[in-house]
């Protein structure tokens, strides 16, 4: 029973309509698949991942066979309006065939790889649709191994990430063949190399330039950096004026600030300038490499287990949490999981949820809170059981308590 | 609702996705093929004029020659390879940029939107996962993510969880003795905690004797083992000794239920319970528990951040989110009071209080109705009346 009419105290949020189960349809089976398919929901990155990656293959496919057909073509082209010797002619004719025959096997190899691919996108669905209410346990383990095999690729723990998904048989399900791709880029720049990552860029031009995207500026500005740091300024500015100057009509002042290091050179105590000769900008190159990546795939930017974690401990969090006697099920009884936990929102209830002290049971109409003489609660379940060991005799565990079972009241909660 | 209309409606649109895709993969096999034939044809026409050339005997005349390669790029121009390409090439991309559209309309597309860019410390998450691995008896990959992460060793839960496992295995070749051994030695223990888990091994280990058919082993082990535990549980040992008369046909004695194969699966739940307890560990891995209450609550958070994005509400500002997140009770483990009332959670400064009509209302509902105490007030859930003086706090 609610009591709207009273004046609602000091809720100063003002609460958005969410529409959420309620609590007592939360166990019936038509919540529970409901609850499911929201939680499937979720699973945009994991079908998402690998058509980018299937489509990246389609499109180099394509770009090979347009390059080299269009390049058979004009050789042909090239010897109709040149006067060649009959043998050279001939000779020239086998070789753009027998370049046209190569072409066809690398063509036959890059289906086979499109097809791959295309069964790894197959392969996911199946797994979304093989989920029903008798296999969701093994599943959920499987979506948990899932999590973690995509946050160690995250933060390059890669053998420990293919460890996890080959001992669970989960291959076809992790995108380890993705992330081998920015493996490669990701330890050049750990060993301060911009090669990788620039061909990647080259790559990926398009795309990144429709994501107005910087990150093949940023790698510029660190080479150019490099260049001034080993003081050889002409070729410095050789650089400026070929790769930073087509950026100057977009990103003018960062040009400006790292033009002047030019002027400070690198053992500079200024600020604004020491920094950007920092080892940790080589860091911050990889991490924004990592964004741009994730951005491209259609993953989040975030690990997938950081994002669930975050969810879940917000849930959980209760101001309970923080104090001793918080029961060790509870993972924010936990330091590490409390830390994490500490910037997050605590949950929020709008109906009493009771849990008996004694048992850990929920206490609600089948189960109800009665009430000691000294105040303290606890569920009917365990009283009976207590009066029925010790004739009647209640002991209250917190406080040492005694009375008769007689002298206990059942509270009304709504 | 009906039964499952929402799992029904999903796999539905899980059909479309699926129909969708393979319209996607049925036309990059017509692109591929189309390449091969774009190919074939142009290699084709070389080779024709290849064997056109090599036809003529001795010299060529450079005007015939010019010919018969002009006529070729004649016929090149004719098959117009590249337009052949681009035209497979763009019926495929229209597709392709179809079937990530229906993603994101029937998936949650960013389902970062409630992420806090705080510190989340991934030297923590680290130690977490490695902590679960071990739990989880995968010993190797929590070494390995130690090592790889650079993180410092784990050592004394590692070798608890090596401990559980070592027993576990064991159990699971039917041999109890590191189980026993463990049970012993932590006897007095376990008692204090209500656990019997020492009989059930013993229990166990006796019925293997039965069924090895050896009467005189099996009232040796009874003697030994058994009747020191029998001031606990004298008629569970009634119950296993009784079973020696049935030897050989174990089957029809009347407490057959004692050979359900089950008994082995249940003994290694209640042993880990036991042990995890026994060293203050949750029973389940903290990790598998926090994600799974975020499987569940992260949709609710969701539409709850776009609702906020639309009022311009600050998500990360917020101390409290503004609605529930429904969780299963499993994941219940504080009780938490709101106040019927001022819909306000119960705190220190605010607690429940127990009216003498026994309906409880949160302190301050209490003090708004009697005035600031200086007066009596009705119950609002029965007209009983009551004084603040009546009222007493609850403790839950
Ligand atoms: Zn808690
Ligand atoms: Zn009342």
């Amino acid at each position: 029973m609610e009591m709207d009419s009273i004046p609602n105290g000091n809720s100063a949020v003002s609460t958005p309509a969410v529409t959420t189960p309620t609590n007592s349809t939360h166990t019936t089976p038509s919540s529970k698949l409901t609850q499911l398919t929201e939680s499937l929901k979720l699973e945009h990155q994991f079908l998402r991942v690998p058509f980018e990656h299937y489509k990246k293959t389609i499109r180099a496919n394509h770009r090979t066979v347009e390059k080299e057909v269009s390049s058979v073509i004009s050789g042909v082209n090239d010897a109709a309006d040149s006067d060649m010797s009959k043998d050279d002619a001939f000779q020239h004719l086998t070789s753009l065939v027998s370049r046209l025959q190569g072409l066809k096997r690398k063509l036959e190899e890059g289906s086979r790889t499109e097809n791959l691919q295309a069964q790894r996108c197959r392969a996911r669905l199946d797994h979304l649709e093989s989920v029903d209410a008798e296999n969701l346990s093994e599943w959920s383990n499987t979506r948990l191994k899932r999590i973690l095999v995509d946050y160690m690729l995250r933060m390059s723990y890669y053998d420990t990430g293919m460890k996890l998904a080959e001992s669970s048989n989960i291959l076809d399900l992790v995108d380890i063949d993705v992330f081998q791709e920015a493996r490669k880029v990701i330890d050049a720049l750990q060993n301060r190399e911009v090669a990788p990552a620039l061909a990647w860029c080259a790559e990926n031009k398009s795309r990144l330039k429709k994501s107005k995207s910087k990150f093949e500026f940023q790698l510029r500005l660190q080479e150019f950096i490099e260049l001034v740091r080993v003081e050889n300024n002409i070729r410095a500015i050789a650089y400026a004026r070929k790769y930073l100057a087509p950026w100057g009509a977009t990103h003018m002042k960062e040009l400006q600030r790292v033009m002047a290091t030019l002027a400070f050179k690198s053992h500079t105590e200024c600020a604004t300038y020491k920094v950007l000769f920092e080892p940790k900008q080589w860091d911050y190159l990889v991490d924004q490499f990592k964004q741009e990546f994730c951005r491209l795939y259609g993953m989040t930017l975030e690990p997938l287990l950081n994002i669930y974690l975050q969810a879940g401990l917000c849930a959980l969090k209760t101001p309970y949490c923080y104090e001793d006697d918080c029961t060790k099920e509870d993972p924010l009884s936990q330091e590490s999981f409390r830390k994490l936990a500490l910037p997050l929102p605590y949950s929020k209830q709008h109906h009493s949820k009771l849990v008996c002290y004694i048992t850990k049971e929920l206490m609600d109409t089948e189960n109800p809170p009665q009430v000691l003489p000294n105040g303290y609660v606890y569920s009917t379940k365990a009283l009976e059981e207590m009066a029925k060991k010790n004739n009647g005799t209640i002991t209250c565990p917190r406080t040492g308590f005694v009375c008769n079972y007689s002298e206990v009241v059942k509270a009304y909660i709504s | 609702m009906e039964l499952g209309t929402v799992k029904d409606a999903f796999d539905q649109q899980l059909s479309t996705v699926r129909d969708t895709f393979e319209r996607v993969a049925k036309r990059q096999k017509l692109s591929s093929s189309k390449s091969q034939e774009v190919i074939d044809q142009v290699s084709h026409e070389i080779e024709q004029t290849l064997a056109n050339i090599k036809s003529v005997q001795g010299l060529m005349s450079p005007v015939d020659q010019k010919s018969i390669l002009t006529e070729l790029k004649h016929k090149l121009n004719a098959i117009s390879p590249l337009n052949q390409l681009e035209g497979s090439q763009k019926e495929l991309n229209i597709d392709l940029s179809k079937y990530p559209k229906l993603l994101e309309k029937s998936f949650n597309s960013d389902i970062s939107k409630t992420y806090r860019n705080v510190d989340f410390d991934f030297h923590i998450v680290n130690q977490i996962i490695a902590s679960h691995f071990y739990r989880q008896g995968q010993f190797d990959l929590g070494d390995c993510l130690i090592n790889e992460a650079g993180e410092p060793e784990a050592t004394a839960l590692r070798s608890q969880f090596l401990e559980l496992h070592q027993i576990l295995d064991a159990i699971k070749v039917k041999n109890l003795e590191p189980a026993l051994k463990w049970a012993s030695t932590n006897r007095e223990k376990l008692q204090l905690n209500g656990s019997n888990l020492e009989i059930k091994i013993h229990r166990l280990q006796f019925l293997e004797i039965l069924k090895g058919g050896n009467r005189a082993a099996a009232l040796n082990y009874a003697r030994t083992f058994l009747s020191p535990l029998a001031s606990l549980h004298m008629r569970e040992i009634q119950k296993l000794v009784v079973c020696i008369c049935w030897i050989g046909k174990l089957e029809s004695n009347p407490h057959s239920e004692l050979l359900d194969p089950t008994h082995w699966e249940k003994l290694s739940d209640e042993l880990t319970r036991d042990f995890c307890n026994l060293l203050g560990h949750s029973c389940g891995s903290p990790l598998t528990l926090a994600m799974a209450a975020g499987i569940e609550g992260l949709p609710t958070l969701l539409k709850l951040a776009n609702v906020m994005a639309a009022k311009r509400q600050e998500w990360l500002a917020m101390k409290q989110l503004p609605v529930p997140v429904e969780l299963g009770r499993e994941y219940q483990f504080h009780s938490i009071f709101v106040c019927p009332v001022s819909r306000e959670q119960g705190s220190e400064d605010n607690p429940p209080m127990l009216m003498p009509c026994l309906h409880v209302l949160c302190k301050q509902s209490i003090t708004k109705m009697s005035k600031g105490y200086s007066r009596t007030f009705k119950c609002p859930y029965c007209p009983v009346e009551a004084s603040v003086a009546q009222c007493r706090q609850l403790y839950f």
